[in-house]
């Protein structure tokens, strides 16, 4: 959670209902809160059902705890609970009393006599089949429990509850970084992991649109011998923190971090494999972070508790802000960033605020765009004509492409620690691209290829990351899967398609990946009306075909990583291909041997009928064999022993052979990562080129 | 041809008939008279003698397999086994000799207008991890023809396969290995008395008899007379018909069939309902060797449909060795082809745009030989390569179900339109 330079947390937000939003003159245009537009349209923050709720509610807080702690390169420990509450414990939580039915037929789940007749008699008709199948000594299984008819308004309710070592937040800013939409401070242009401008905040909205309660919040700063404690919810109509409690409590433990509860609606049974999914690939995408996650429900069998352990201690760096590029602004940004800037003149602000362009540019830039431009004039002073003016020139003239240092891929070595912590693959090969240019915005694609493996299933099994988080939904038409699909020969890498448990993984970082949801870089920390509101989501439609874009233009490049992770695995798999014929040579040549000579002593044998009948003439060489088989001297074991001993002797010498051209040496091993077993530091690193010095302390 | 649409006469119905080009059809006597023409030339042409192989003295040395009957399969298989038994009683291990059916050993030989296998062999030894189960597959159905063989009876490929199930794993295994067996033994396949199951159907004007009863393909009803598939028991063919017809697709057959285009313009017709089994081309060669009639083809327009027809016509590369029985030489290509898209205005949306895979099937047949040798198929498949689009029969059906019977075959026919 980034608290960098808040500058917008009004302190008299702790009695928000004094004070009236400002708001533009009565009329009957009637005006919406940015809130009011996210509640309406949750879906476009993927708040589409209950189900989908509790995913993005845990993907939100997983990813804001991550954030957090890496921003002060603290390892990450994540512990994420989901608490299954019935209805009458819910009910009980916001002290309403649990009501009798009095009136049974008034409910849409009432069975009418007709209907249970029915039911009665299909229940008799199991049961019958039961009878005969256990009668006949059938193994039944456990016969599924009748599904109990789910009404209508029969919510489950679920307390997700979201606990990191990250940084923590600052004791006055809580209220503001849940309680308003569209707050914030990470609007600059910096690799983000996505959508928390608006995540935490959502789930707010979804609880209080669901349960009415509020969202909890604990958080303590290194260093602070207080935790922040805060219980609110958020007035949607004004956009602002609704505080219940807002208070300092004692530290005794000295940790730091944030606990984050909520209670929302949700669908555990519908979600589970996708919220399951979803952390098994974060923790792929992030092998160097600790998650455990727990699921808790009254019924004990539901359960489900996983421990993705850490499998590194090496971080990616933290992405650096960086200024935008001149081909990747538009009419907007170019406004914005002239209100925002602290320069005065036009040359300070091309070479300033832009990367790429150097005073010497700077300066021939501005020849170019007229005789109202000069390199001294205000910015404040240039009219909207001229801003177009700038607008084309920079679409029109030559830039150097960003450079790709400001962003942070997992990086080929976290990439393949990833896989084979979460998949055990037998094989796996990574690759890692160079940075890229779309439209002024670098990226960088990372991949990976992997074969086997555990809970991996036969076929493709593609992982898509955007900026390291995993993309779950609408992965048919995406350009990862249908590269994975059409575009690689997967056989002239010796892997077969369906029958290999192939795992892709494909990252791609950038300083602009819009998700479809929400894009942050163009919800603006400055829009509070409507009409923004309404831009905002066209916008994030705009940005969906924009991330299409740059799949499309990274489909080649994705093609090429993918590939290479092929043609290393390739060898891999060649080699592995010869180690397992060489153990099972012997037992393949072996299997075959009493169907090839029964075959061949069958057709003696009828011969030797026939010969024996007179019925046909065999040459003297032929006809001694037929009376060796007829006199039994030669039978189906002799041809079958005799087979065999060839086998031996030939499997003798290929492995011979193989041994002198493998030789002794075997793969390289992989390294493997020893977690410490107290993460109590007491020790400092002095790092040099060639080693390290450890200093106990 | 453009003086013939000069000569025309009104039609009668042409008010009436508002289907594109049925004025220009004349009456059925003047089609027919022109069909005789070109049947006496058929049997004129026909009635010098083929050449064989053994004819050429070609440089490569080519293999060729011949009708057997089954004692001679049987002691083929025999010394085959006499002498397996010797090399693995000597220690060595087995291995058979197996002649390869691989494209690159294959070869079109111009006069014959048919593709050949050349004289290269492989070898199949037990004791490579590679070969051990084709190997034991091939052992094992020596053992089951020689069985066949013994007892003189016939059994499909299928029932072949359900012998030993475990084994063969599935049918395409047993049917490859199948051949092999007649490539080793030097026989058709038929003289293994494996025979494949009845796909193609024939109706018409076609008498002959089948294992000893008299068939008229005429009575056959609608679905007509399903070809035998042993051709040996097949015989005294006799017809009156002019020519016959060979159709790629069932439905095509079907409507010739109901709409009896036979009792029309006297023909026999004939489809193997897509790629043609072994008992279609059997017959279809033993049809035309006996009947001495000219073959016109009816096929789709798309690479595919031509493949068909070059299946007919010069062989399959996965049987050539046996491409002097199975092959029926110079079959005319009637319709429907790439030009025709045009000349008979059939709607653009009918037509289907042709897919890479299909673009590139039909770039890899111009350049096959026996499309080479062909002029006017080699501009057709340009056309169609070019235009990238391609048509079935049943396009024609956008005019009427009944136009292909109607109108488009009989003005095909009249003007002798077939290439």
């Amino acid at each position: 959670m980034e608290t960098g330079g808040s500058s917008e947390s009004p302190v008299e937000t702790k009695k928000p209902k004094s004070k009236t939003p400002r708001k533009p003159k009565e009329s009957a245009l009637k005006q919406k809160s940015p809130a009011e537009f996210f509640a309406e349209n949750k879906n476009i923050a993927g708040f589409d059902n209950p189900g989908k709720s509790l995913y993005t509610t845990v993907r939100e807080l997983v990813e804001n705890a991550l954030d957090s702690a890496e921003s002060i390169s603290e390892l990450p420990v994540v512990e994420i609970t989901i608490e299954e509450i019935g209805k009458s414990k819910f009910n009980s939580m916001i002290g309403l009393i649990d009501r009798e039915r009095i009136d049974e037929a008034l409910y849409d789940d009432f069975e009418t006599a007709k209907a249970r007749e029915k039911r009665l008699a299909k229940e008799a008709r199991v049961q019958e089949i039961q009878a005969k199948n256990a009668a006949l000594g059938k193994k039944v299984k456990e016969q599924v429990a009748i599904k109990a008819i789910k009404g209508r308004g029969e919510a489950s309710f679920y307390r997700v509850t979201c606990k990191d070592n990250g940084k923590g937040m600052p004791h006055d800013d809580i209220p503001n970084m849940f309680g308003r939409v569209l707050s914030g401070t990470k609007y600059g242009l910096k690799q983000t992991r996505g959508k928390f401008g608006l995540g935490a905040k959502m789930a707010l909205i979804w609880s209080k649109m669901s349960t009415g309660l509020p969202i909890e919040i604990s958080s303590s700063m290194k260093g602070q011998n207080y935790v922040s404690f805060c219980r609110l919810d958020i007035d949607i109509h004004r956009n602002i923190p609704h505080i219940h409690l807002h208070e300092k409590r004692d530290n005794k433990e000295r940790c730091h971090g944030a606990e984050i509860q909520v209670v929302i609606e949700g669908n555990w049974t519908t979600y589970r494999s996708k919220i399951l999914h979803y952390m098994r690939q974060m923790a792929v995408i992030t092998p160097y972070a600790q998650f455990l996650f727990s699921f808790v429900s009254d019924t004990s069998d539901k359960n489900v508790s996983i421990k993705f352990a850490r499998r590194t201690d090496i971080m990616p760096p933290v992405p650096l802000e960086t200024k935008y590029h001149p081909s990747a602004v538009d009419l907007l940004l170019i406004k914005r960033l002239i209100a925002e800037t602290s320069k005065q003149n036009l040359l300070q602000l091309l070479q300033h605020e832009f990367v790429n362009i150097g005073k010497a540019y700077a300066e021939r830039l501005i020849g170019e765009m007229g005789p109202d431009f000069s390199p001294k004039m205000l910015v404040k002073s240039l009219t909207s004509q001229q801003l177009v003016r700038i607008h084309q020139l920079f679409r029109q003239a030559k830039f150097d492409d960003p450079s790709g240092d400001c962003l942070s891929p997992a990086g080929e070595y976290n990439l393949r620690l990833g896989i084979i912590k979460e998949l055990h693959p037998d094989m796996v090969a990574t690759y890692s691209g160079s940075a890229q240019v779309f439209e002024g915005h670098p990226f960088i694609v990372e991949a990976g290829v992997s074969v086997g493996g555990k809970d991996v299933k036969q076929g493709l099994n593609i992982f898509r990351f955007a900026n390291r988080i995993p993309l779950l939904f609408e992965q048919g038409a995406d350009v990862v899967t249908r590269t994975a699909l059409k575009r690689i020969n997967w056989n002239s890498y010796k892997i077969n398609q369906t029958q290999d448990k192939i795992g892709v993984f494909v990252s791609i970082v950038s300083t602009k990946i819009p998700f479809k949801g929400t894009g942050k870089e163009y919800i603006g920390d400055d829009i509070s009306e409507i009409a923004s509101a309404v831009k905002v989501g066209l916008s994030i439609l705009k940005n969906f075909s924009r991330l299409l874009e740059i799949y499309r233009l990274t489909a080649l490049r994705l093609q090429t990583s993918i590939q290479q992770c092929c043609i290393q695995l390739k060898s891999k798999i060649v080699k592995k291909i010869q180690a397992r014929e060489q153990q099972e040579r012997k037992r393949n040549l072996s299997k075959y041997i009493p169907d090839a000579t029964n075959a061949i002593y069958e057709v003696l044998k009828e011969m030797t009928h026939l010969h024996a009948s007179k019925k046909r003439r065999y040459e003297d060489k032929d006809a001694e064999l037929l009376s060796k088989v007829s006199a039994r001297l030669i039978t189906k074991d002799t041809l079958r022993e005799k087979l065999a001993q060839h086998v031996e002797q030939v499997d003798y010498e290929m492995a011979l052979e193989y041994a002198t051209q493998s030789g002794v040496k075997e793969e390289p091993r992989e390294n493997i990562y020893l977690q410490l077993l107290e993460a109590e530091k007491d020790f400092i690193d002095f790092h040099g080129p060639v080693f390290v010095f450890r200093l106990f302390q | 041809m453009s003086d013939k649409r000069k000569r025309r006469r009104p039609d009668p119905d042409s008010d009436s008939d508002t289907r594109p080009f049925k004025h220009l059809l004349k009456p059925d006597t003047t089609i027919l008279s022109s069909l005789r023409t070109l049947a006496s030339s058929s049997a004129a042409a026909s009635s010098s003698k083929t050449l064989t192989l053994s004819d050429l003295r070609l440089s490569a040395a080519c293999r060729e397999v011949s009708d057997l009957p089954p004692s001679a399969v049987q002691s083929a298989i025999e010394s085959l086994a006499v002498s397996l038994a010797r090399s693995i009683l000597s220690g060595q291990g087995f291995s058979f000799t197996v002649p390869s059916r691989s494209s690159a050993n294959q070869l079109y030989v111009p006069e014959l207008d048919r593709i050949v296998l050349k004289d290269k062999t492989s070898l199949r030894p037990y004791s490579s991890v590679s070969t051990v189960r084709k190997t034991t597959i091939t052992t094992r159905i020596l053992h089951l023809i020689h069985q066949l063989c013994l007892k003189n009876i016939h059994v499909t490929k299928r029932d072949l396969f359900y012998t030993d199930v475990k084994l063969f794993q599935d049918q395409t295994q047993s049917d490859a290995v199948l051949d092999d067996v007649s490539c080793i033994v030097g026989c058709t396949r038929s003289s293994l008395n494996v025979v494949a199951a009845e796909k193609g159907v024939v109706v018409g004007r076609l008498i002959f008899s089948d294992n000893g009863d008299m068939i008229d393909c005429t009575k056959m009803g609608m679905g007509g007379k399903a070809i035998p598939p042993n051709i040996d028991r097949v015989g005294d063919m006799k017809s009156d018909a002019l020519f016959i017809l060979l159709v790629e697709k069932d439905a095509a057959y079907m409507r010739l069939a109901e709409d009896r285009f036979y009792n029309r313009f006297p023909c026999i017709i004939v489809t193997a309902k897509g790629q043609p089994d072994v008992a279609t081309r059997l017959f279809l060669r033993k049809m035309k060797m006996e009947l001495k009639l000219p073959v016109l083809a009816l096929v789709d327009s798309d690479p595919y449909g031509l493949k068909i027809l070059s299946v007919y016509g010069c062989g399959s590369k996965n049987m050539s060795y046996d491409s002097a029985n199975l092959t029926t030489p110079d079959i005319k290509w009637l319709g429907i082809r790439p030009s025709d898209l045009d000349k008979y205005k059939i709607p653009e949306q009918c037509r289907l745009p042709m897919t890479e895979q299909d673009i590139k099937t039909g770039k890899d047949l111009l350049e096959e030989d026996f499309v080479k040798k062909n002029p006017g198929w080699v501009e057709e498949l340009n056309l169609m390569v070019k235009s990238k689009q391609k048509a079935e029969i049943q396009a024609l059906s956008s005019f009427g179900f009944q136009y292909l019977s109607e109108v488009y075959l009989p003005l095909k026919l009249q003007q002798r339109d077939w290439l």
